[in-house]
């Protein structure tokens, strides 16, 4: 029977589906604002480093010395100094009322120290709480610290091991250049899960899928009428997210643009897949919207790779991201974008998302025609 | 063309099982071409798993159906090719002009672009539309949508029409304007199949079927059912004002009544021997103003639908 398959009439379902998110404010908006939104937020807000670091300085010692270790630290423009109101007690109480995350304590000796044996101390306190952020800053004491030996002894200090790091890829070790790649993976993600779970569940909720199959409409017409148009939105939304990262972050596009649309689309099948199997199991609009949500936008952004780097998570979640087709997508965006990753370098996440596509959609499809055909 | 059909539709030993369920079982029944067939029956008599059958949109678990000559064996395309349905669900995208839903309609069902242009004048004309084709569907008042909708459904000129519920919801004054239209489609030859839960629907049925759990239970002309159903006459009793409550029980206790069931403020007696009603009705008739009325298909569909289950 599947090989009346007439692509006229596919192409009919899609006109008609197109007709649908032309008129429905609801999908149009999620089709175009979006992708927009998501770049914007992700793109500008998110900065992995810090700056303007509030630092309570208390100095017990008041010398030529003291005030030059504190000139360091303001003269890095990562901290913001505040200066102690007179007690020790501020150096703790602005950190438990975050008007500092760091602070330094130099005690009277500290000039007297360093003149007579040539080696002194202070104190820097840390506000671990926030772990993140506390780490970045402890990157930056290192080099801090350097500056700090050169200013007061005049010498540098010889090191009998230098390691000098060149950041590759990313040179300025950027965060949007890091974050609007993988905006590509949300990005579809999101969309053409959403988009189809609904699309399906509305024919279902209003009765029109008993209407569609009291024609001789075949279900594989119906799948892949339905599928064009998001096929074409989430294609749209993906070259947006590209160029808004070329234009608009100055991002260079390293690698091939056609090895990056044909992973595009393998994905956005594989997030097509998905979102029908959503609907075509639950036939409901509200709670496939809700499904959609979860299993769209949990796994991209959290499981894979997007903000929080797999690498780090327990061994059983780094193999059970591998499950996930973002995961994949999210080697191949970046991979093809910052280091100009060509097939042979991704032969393994190619592989890996081509087949959890063909598992997705031959499921989706297998439950599909099995609910439509009599 | 050179043998026509007589039977619209032949369905012998039909049974549809859904698991352990038996939605319908075992099923016989023929209706003639140009015939409009009612379908009556409680939510989950079985109606809409017969005509999803009917229709080509369920397999039957055994039994032989033979729709307007087309039998399974044929395959289910041939069986769609020739039925058209309108179900009570479902009319027509809201989103879509009348001209797009036609166009959709017809491209599914691949009918030429002359023919549809063609069909939809005549169809038009039939259901006397005069807005622009252009209009969407939402913004159509309800008994035209459902007019309209009907158009849709007939577009590749059906033989057999199956509306499942068709006018759930519309304005009386519509309902009538669209029984003309089914009345119409039927003397030019067409077999209308149709469920519904209005009692006067069912009266301009040429055949009415009931169904309950799976079964036919009754199947013949609204007034030959009536009268089958109630070879004697229905009595009505208007209380004069408050009756003894006792009253009632002692009339359904007994022994030559058959049956008595209110209707609103009113109860509807059914003697069981009708020699004793002489006697009874003088007995009553200080509580109640007694009459004589015809039985309505109200009074058939309760007593043998919700009748025999209590």
């Amino acid at each position: 029977m599947n090989l009346k398959f007439n692509f006229k009439r596919a192409l009919s379902i899609a006109k008609k589906e197109q007709f649908h998110i032309m008129r429905d404010p609801f999908t149009l908006t999620m089709a175009t604002i979006l992708p927009v939104l998501l770049v914007l937020i992700f793109g500008l807000a998110i900065e992995f480093n810090v700056k303007d670091i509030g630092l309570t300085v208390h100095d017990s010692d008041r010398t030529f010395s003291s005030r030059k270790l504190v000139e360091v630290f303001s003269s890095s423009q990562y901290f913001n100094i505040n200066p102690s109101r007179g007690s020790i007690i501020d150096a703790i109480s602005d950190l438990d009322s975050e008007r500092s995350k760091a602070s330094l304590i130099i005690e009277p000796e500290f000039e007297h120290n360093l003149l007579a044996s040539g080696n002194t101390k202070a104190q820097f306190l840390l506000d671990g709480a926030d772990n993140s952020t506390a780490g970045v800053i402890l990157g930056y004491l290192g080099g801090i610290q350097k500056a700090a030996n050169f200013k007061l002894t005049g010498t540098l200090v010889k090191e009998p091991i230098e390691l000098k790091t060149r950041y590759l890829f990313n040179p300025e070790l950027s965060s949007p250049w890091f974050i609007v790649p993988g905006l590509a993976v949300v990005v579809i993600a999101i969309l053409s899960i959403l988009l189809t779970a609904l699309t399906v569940a509305r024919e279902w909720e209003n009765g029109s899928m008993e209407l569609l199959l009291s024609t001789p409409v075949q279900p594989l017409e119906i799948i892949i009428g339905k599928l064009i148009p998001y096929t074409v939105i989430g294609l749209a939304a993906v070259l947006l997210v590209v160029l808004v990262a070329i234009l608009g972050f100055g991002i260079p596009f390293a690698g091939n643009i056609i090895l990056f649309g044909v992973g595009s689309l393998i994905f956005l099948i594989a997030c097509l897949a998905q979102g029908m199997l959503i609907s075509v199991l639950i036939r409901t609009q509200q709670l496939s919207m809700q499904i959609a949500m979860v299993t769209g936008l949990l796994p991209s952004l959290l499981l894979s790779g997007f903000i929080f780097p797999l690498e780090s998570m327990p061994k059983f979640f780094q193999n059970f991201t591998s499950i996930l087709p973002s995961k994949w997508f999210m080697i191949i965006s970046r991979g093809i974008f910052l280091k100009g990753a060509d097939l042979s370098d991704l032969k393994l996440p190619f592989i890996g998302l081509f087949i959890l596509s063909s598992i997705l959609i031959i499921t989706a499809t297998k439950k599909f025609k099995k609910d439509l055909e009599p | 063309m050179t043998n026509i059909p007589v039977n619209a539709v032949d369905v012998s030993n039909l049974t549809v099982k859904f698991g352990d369920f038996i939605a319908v079982k075992n099923i016989s029944f023929s209706v003639e071409k140009g015939e409009i067939f009612g379908f009556l029956g409680a939510n989950g008599a079985g109606k809409t798993t017969t005509i999803r059958v009917l229709c080509g949109l369920l397999l039957p678990t055994s039994g032989k159906v033979k729709v307007s000559d087309v039998t399974y064996d044929q395959g289910i395309e041939a069986i769609k090719a020739k039925v058209g349905y309108m179900s009570q669900k479902f009319t027509l995208y809201n989103d879509l002009s009348i001209q797009e839903n036609f166009a959709f309609t017809a491209s599914l069902r691949k009918i030429p672009s002359d023919t549809l242009k063609r069909r939809t004048k005549e169809l038009l004309d039939f259901i006397g539309f005069s807005k622009p084709m252009n209009t969407l569907v939402r913004d159509l008042p309800g008994g035209i949508k459902q007019q309209v909708s009907l158009a849709a459904s007939i577009l590749h000129d059906p033989e057999i029409i199956f509306l499942d519920e068709p006018t759930a919801g519309v304005t009386p004054v519509a309902r009538a304007r669209f029984w003309a239209l089914i009345k119409q489609l039927a003397k030019d030859g067409k077999t209308i199949f149709v469920t519904t839960h209005y009692m006067d629907e069912a009266e301009q049925c040429g055949r009415i079927a009931l169904m309950r759990t799976g079964e036919i239970i009754a199947l013949d002309g609204p007034e030959n059912l009536k009268k089958t159903t109630f070879p004697d006459p229905i009595i009505e009793l208007n209380p004069k004002g408050t009756i003894p409550s006792e009253l009632i029980e002692q009339l359904r206790n007994n022994k030559a009544v058959d049956s008595i069931d209110s209707y609103g403020m009113k109860y509807h007696l059914i003697m069981k021997d009708s020699q004793e009603w002489n006697r009874l009705s003088i007995e009553i008739a200080p509580f109640f103003v007694i009459r004589q009325i015809p039985p309505s298909l109200e009074d058939v569909f309760i007593r043998l639908v919700e009748g025999v289950t209590r």
